[in-house]
């Protein structure tokens, strides 16, 4: 039997043939190879459904020397390495290498070498402040993991922050004290730079301190300091880049004249409407709110599933997460909100729900009527699917727990506070605040950044004699045209303490290497009440301090002591002022240390919201649509997710990683609409320039960068995210990578937080002749053919799949596949014979009983979860010791994730529907792999794990080529401490996980299920079971890396021996399906390789199931 | 470089390469790569490095009857068997035997807070995962593995340590034989 689909879809710009081949039955047991290239439902690539944008040529020029000098070159190493050796191997045998083994003089009692040891801390990559795990073995830390009793994160940690401890041991950290002497760097010691910037203070008052969001008792140091100096509190400057927080209190204190950001309980809602919202990647705290969205907004066992809509003109993850997308116009979201306030506020006075003469009412009256003139200049961009969703949104939005969350990095427009003054009212209207969806008291915490203190700061830094950078950085932080370099020069004395390599470093006159914060004192406040406790991990690796003990010496050496030794005594005194609120009964003593092993300690404040909004209809003033000029796009810079604004650039993991949404990895891009790039002629990879002309100098600024067509992105938008374009050649990891798009944004600012503005700028865009190869991941591991890879089911289509298979008594069964080798013996019975008999040991002279296999191991990826933001790629690479192979290597298809993160787009390519699929080595119990190694390098475990035994492995990559996943990674070079292919270096031997093999030139590798992890696990069961007296306990919980860290719970590991562990309860789920595995249902069981990990397929809403015209 | 002198290099090194073994043990172990294979380069019983100071298992094990576990105090609960700490020698030598020259030298090291760089006897490979808690777990001796050291005055390797002899006794008991077991 055989059925074949084909129809068309046709839209106003292409028309794209779709044809499926469901399936071929009894009559041929084997699967039919396709015969050519079958376009399916999803597209990794735009050029599958827009054929005029394919690049010919993929080998393109690189841009500055080729790879062939580095092939001759370790040729000719070669040629050296084997007349070397035959030199040696002629003269003399080899001896041994003496290994020496060297105890402490004094153990700790709580130390055992080999058993490692964990420390609760809080992460100081962003103002989150999630709780982290840090686990050290003999001394140091080897890998960070979410602390899962921290109220923040329960257990999750991002990309960021897991790759946070590549910072810890990065060999390019600064390391000892810098002084600049007439224009020359020095080394010089603590003692001198120090006294030195005290005898500066003498002299002088006008000291200041610039630094990012602080916690409460971190600012009171600060202040405390400026008070001893003189200066006074307006001294301090606290900001952060990333500032949809800075518009969200100021929209909550126009509106409320309270302090605050309310915290999202997504887990409540059930209808979430997202206008441009980065809520699962930058906003206040990615990790807390993929929780919420895990809990509250996908598809739960028990059948039941919320509803989130995005408007958005750049493509972000958030956006790609909603289960219907809407792509508008740059700039237009103030205007949408307002649609949609005027819709609601009339739907709630129709419902009855307030009277007309409510207040809230007015005031949306009020801000309409005032807004209308310019509104009807947006209507029109607006496509009528548009306008209609929002009479809809308006109408779910009064129906179920709900609330609006807008704004964002992609939205950073001068209206970013307007926004969110008309969102607040939205969701007050809608009741977000009343449900709690939008949760006021036990909110964020109000201050850890100032009101409009950049523009102070810009406004005042001439007159400072002294600026004291501290872990901040307004030269990489801010666009060029806010003149932050100039100002920057005409001050004396500029201080600059960082723990890592800074642009501003050039400005300072003394470069004072800060402690990371796994070696710091510290804490966090990151909710009201929430008291998170930050303690060094490991002892300082270099002659770093930490930032508050040099001031403490500054303060000294200009005769003005703060009277604390060190940083720790002050924090023990300000938790001393305190610890009687949260505990009454113990001693100071017994509460701090139980804080330290806890973490946290919290007691959330109520804060209590007036019943009525002040009037601020009269800062609402909507500006007109201005479309871009033929030539010319809005230009959109955000933030970016994994690479800050270039902050995190210097951590390698993270720039391996890739944007998820394009897959490019180690560059920076530009993403344009497809159609766009139609129009303009140009292609993936092609150069064009984005010109700036600032009108108030009348001169204009250019920069040059490879083009990404991306569906999805508004098509008068041209998005560069942050990160690259660093200059400085201390910073090999990111020097010269791409360009900082910042450099090409006007002057601009909120006029109510007074925060710049990243985004609406419109740049000019011209083509070169030049084209650069970015390294893109999207193709490199493709599953050629296969059409069964990627899932999504409509909600009732699923709902009708379970009725029908209980009416039918039947229970889902994954591994009821027929047998394609019946003659093998089966998985389980493979190495386990030796077992199955009773033994008297020789050894130990005890009987030793048949054993039973206790564990098949098994993997669960929630498709309808993912959200691609990265964090288990970062976790698994580091758990594993996987190297990061750099750009050259990543053209060549080289990457060795061990789980890589596959995007498919479907639909029409303005607003296509986006998908993520995590990808790691799917252990199957008939695995291709295994067949084909000459050497018996990967064999079968019992367990159900497909082995790989490094040192037998010859290196043949038959097996990577008989891998129909394309999960096997192969060894091209070795990575050797301080190389990466040619570029930089991440892997001092410190930084290794000392439990995993670090793999050679040579050898395959792949996912193991994280081996390490799982021997650990059942070392402990059995090491229980022994102190217990038990005969056997089984491990329980365990949990590799990349389900440990994962934001949205996607993945889940387990054992389905275990009748009751949720893996074994997911398998039967109905949507689970296997990756190639056919339609079972159908008798079609695809290439029966019997996977151990099952993917659990997208779930989407009825009304936007474009899925049912395939399975 | 010249064609010729290519060419002679390529031939050398081929036929040197073709005869030595050896050869291919140094290659494969060149600095830097961790995953070398101390087999090729003379892990085999009887091993028997100089320490520091002639420490004599005889005597501590043997003679006077003290129990491994006193001092490897890691081996029951740790992957490693621990050589002990300089305090936990000083414990006993403080008295015992303080006349003697290599207990002076330990005194003065202990005295000065310098650690001992003792020289390691027994060396797995590095990609074996050996861990001695679950062996010692399963009931096995000390002296399975380490043989007779309480004879032993000068520690020696007593086993092969190689796969082939592990996988035997794992297969002897009931224990896992799963590559996985120890390679990962």
């Amino acid at each position: 039997m055989k059925e074949s689909k084909t129809d068309i879809q046709s839209d106003s710009s292409n028309t794209r043939l779709v044809t499926e081949e469901v399936f071929i039955g009894e009559d041929m047991p084997f699967e039919a190879p396709a015969k050519s290239m079958v376009a399916g439902s999803y597209y990794a690539a735009v050029e599958e459904v827009m054929p005029e944008l394919t690049v010919d040529d993929d080998v393109l020029g690189e841009s500055s020397g080729s790879s062939e000098t580095s092939f001759a070159l370790d040729r000719r190493e070669f040629m050296k390495l084997f007349s070397m050796s035959a030199l040696v191997g002629a003269s003399a045998c080899i001896p041994r290498p003496v290994e020496h083994i060297i105890p402490t003089t004094k153990q700790p009692v709580d130390h055992v070498p080999g058993i490692a040891k964990k420390y609760a801390t809080t992460c100081g990559e962003c103002s989150a402040g999630c709780g982290v795990e840090v686990k050290t073995k003999d001394g140091r830390p080897i890998k960070l993991e979410g602390w899962k009793k921290h109220p923040v994160n329960t257990g999750a940690l991002c990309a960021v922050g897991q790759a946070s401890i590549q910072g810890l041991y990065h060999p390019e950290r600064p390391k000892h004290p810098m002084m600049k002497s007439s224009g020359r760097w020095l080394s010089t010691s603590w003692d001198d730079a120090l006294e030195r910037i005290g005898l500066a203070l003498k002299t002088t008052s006008q000291v200041a301190i610039f630094t990012g969001a602080l916690s409460p008792h971190n600012r009171e140091f600060y202040l405390d300091f400026l008070k001893k100096m003189g200066a006074s509190s307006a001294d301090l400057y606290r900001w952060e880049p990333n500032n949809l927080q800075s518009a969200v209190a100021k929209a909550h204190q126009l509106a409320w004249q309270v302090d605050g950001v309310p915290r999202v309980q997504l887990s409540k809602a059930r209808f979430v409407v997202g206008v441009s919202s980065d809520f699962l990647t930058t906003g206040v705290s990615p990790v807390y709110q993929g929780r919420g969205f895990s809990e509250g907004l996908s598809y739960q066992v028990s059948g039941n599933k919320g509803k989130f809509i995005q408007f958005e003109s750049a493509l972000t993850i958030t956006g790609s997460k909603a289960d219907k997308r809407f792509t508008i116009p740059v700039a237009s979201e103030l205007a949408l909100v307002i649609l949609l306030l005027e819709s609601l506020a009339n739907k709630v006075v129709q419902q009855g729900k307030i009277t007309q003469q409510d207040p809230d009412f007015l005031l949306a009256q009020k801000i309409i009527s005032s807004a209308k003139e310019n509104l009807d200049s947006y209507k029109t961009m607006f496509t009528q699917e548009q306008l209609k969703a929002l009479g809809q949104v308006s109408d779910e939005l009064l129906m179920k727990p709900s609330c609006i969350l807008s704004g964002g990095v992609e939205a950073n427009y001068h209206t970013a506070t307007q926004l969110q003054l008309a969102t607040l009212l939205c969701n007050k209207l809608c009741g977000a605040y009343q449900e709690k969806i939008l949760c006021f008291d036990e909110g964020w915490h109000p201050s850890s950044v100032g009101d409009g203190d950049i523009l102070r700061f810009k406004e005042q830094a001439s007159k400072y004699d002294v600026i004291f950078f501290i872990n901040a950085d307004p030269i990489r932080s801010l666009p060029e045209s806010w003149g932050m370099s100039e100002l920057l020069t005409s001050v004396e004395t500029v201080v600059s303490i960082q723990n890592r390599p800074c642009p501003i470093d050039y400005y300072a006159k003394f470069q004072l290497p800060s402690h990371h914060y796994l070696e710091s004192w510290g804490d966090n406040e990151a909710l009201a009440g929430l008291l998170s406790i930050r303690q060094p991990t490991v002892r300082p690796l270099y002659a770093t301090r930490q930032p508050e003990d040099m001031l403490l010496w500054v303060a000294s050496f200009r005769g003005a002591s703060l009277g604390y030794k060190d940083y720790r005594a002050y924090l023990q005194k300000k938790w001393q002022n305190k610890y009687q609120s949260f505990l009454k009964n113990v001693s100071f003593d017994v509460f701090i240390k139980s804080v330290l092993r806890w973490g946290w300690v919290g007691k959330l404040a109520k804060r209590r919201l007036a019943n009525n909004l002040q009037d601020f209809s009269d800062v609402i003033s909507l500006p007109s649509y201005q479309p871009p000029a033929t030539g010319s796009l809005k230009l959109i810079a955000p933030y970016s997710y994994r690479l800050g604004d270039s902050r995190f650039s210097y951590l390698p993991i993270l720039q391996e990683i890739g944007d998820s949404m394009s897959t490019i990895a180690w560059d920076s891009f530009a993403a344009i609409n497809p159609h766009t790039c139609r129009k303009f002629g140009v292609k993936r990879n092609d150069v064009i320039r984005i010109t700036l002309k600032q009108s108030s100098q009348g001169t204009s600024v250019s920069r040059e960068v490879a083009v990404f067509p991306m569906p999805g992105v508004a098509r008068d938008a041209i998005v560069i995210p942050q990160g690259g374009g660093v200059n400085d050649e201390r910073n090999t990891i990111a020097h010269n990578l791409g360009i900082n798009p910042l450099d090409v944004v006007g002057y601009g600012l909120d006029p109510l937080s007074k925060e710049p503005v990243t985004a609406g700028d419109e740049v000019t865009v011209t083509l070169t002749a030049d084209k650069y190869r970015l390294a893109a991941m999207q193709k490199h591991n493709d599953i050629a053919n296969r059409l069964d890879v990627f899932r999504k089911v409509g909600m009732t289509k699923l709902e009708g799949k379970i009725k029908k298979r209980k009416a039918a008594g039947q229970v889902k069964d994954l591994d009821d596949v027929p047998d394609l080798y019946p003659s093998l013996d089966k998985p389980e019975t493979y190495m386990h014979q030796h077992k199955n008999e009773q033994k008297q040991s020789k050894i130990t002279g005890q009987t030793r009983e048949p054993s039973t296999i206790d564990y098949r191991w098994s993997m669960s990826v929630d498709l309808g979860k993912c959200t691609g933001c990265g964090a288990c790629m970062v976790a698994c690479s580091l758990e594993n010791n996987v190297p990061q192979v750099g750009r050259e290597q990543m053209n060549l298809g080289r990457e060795m994730f061990w789980i890589r993160l596959d995007r498919y787009f479907d639909g029409d390519v303005d607003e296509p529907g986006v998908s993520f699929q995590p990808v790691m080595c799917q252990q199957c119990n008939h695995a291709p792999c295994e067949a084909v190694c000459p050497v018996f390098a990967t064999t079968h475990d019992p367990e159900g794990i497909n082995t790989m035994t490094y040192n037998r492995c010859v290196g043949t990559r038959y097996c990577a080529n008989a891998c129909p996943y394309k999960v096997r990674r192969f060894n091209w070079w070795t990575h050797k401490f301080g190389e990466m292919g040619r570029k930089p270096r991440d892997r001092t031997p410190r930084a290794l996980n000392p439990d995993v093999t670090v793999r050679t030139r040579g050898v395959m590798e792949k996912c193991n299920f994280c081996a390490s992890r799982l021997a650990a696990a059942k070392h402990h069961a059995k090491a229980r079971a022994h102190d217990l007296g038990l005969p056997k306990t089984i491990a329980k919980n365990v949990q590799t890396a990349c389900e440990q860290t994962c934001p949205t719970s996607a993945i889940t590991f387990g054992n389905l021996k275990e009748p009751t562990s949720k893996v074994t309860r997911l398998r039967r789920d109905e949507r689970a399906y296997l990756m190639l595995g056919g339609d079972p249902d159908h008798g079609h069981y695809g290439i029966k390789t019997l996977p151990n990990v099952f993917y659990l397929a997208e779930v989407v809403d009825d009304e936007f199931d474009t899925t049912s015209n395939h399975h | 470089m010249s064609h010729r002198a290519l060419y002679f290099v390529v031939i050398e090194a081929l036929l040197v390469c073709l005869l030595s073994s050896q050869v291919y043990g140094w290659w494969m172990w060149t600095p830097g790569d961790t995953v070398d294979d101390s087999t090729q380069n003379g892990l085999v019983a009887g091993y028997e490095p100089n320490q520091p100071i002639p420490f004599s298992h005889k005597v501590h094990a043997g003679d006077r009857q003290i129990a491994c576990e006193y001092c490897h105090n890691g081996a029951r609960r740790s992957a490693s068997a621990v050589i002990p700490s300089t305090e936990l020698c000083m414990g006993c030598h403080k008295v015992v035997a303080v006349d003697k020259e290599p207990i002076k030298w330990l005194t003065e090291k202990y005295n000065k807070k310098e650690p001992i760089a003792w020289v390691r006897v027994h060396d797995l490979p590095h990609h074996v995962r050996f861990t001695h808690q679950m062996h010692v777990i399963a009931g096995v001796s000390c002296e399975s593995c380490h043989g007779p050291v309480k004879t032993m005055a000068k520690v020696g390797q007593w086993a092969p340590l190689q796969m082939g002899w592990c996988i035997g006794c794992h297969k002897e008991n009931n224990a896992s034989i799963s590559c996985q077991t120890c390679h990962y």
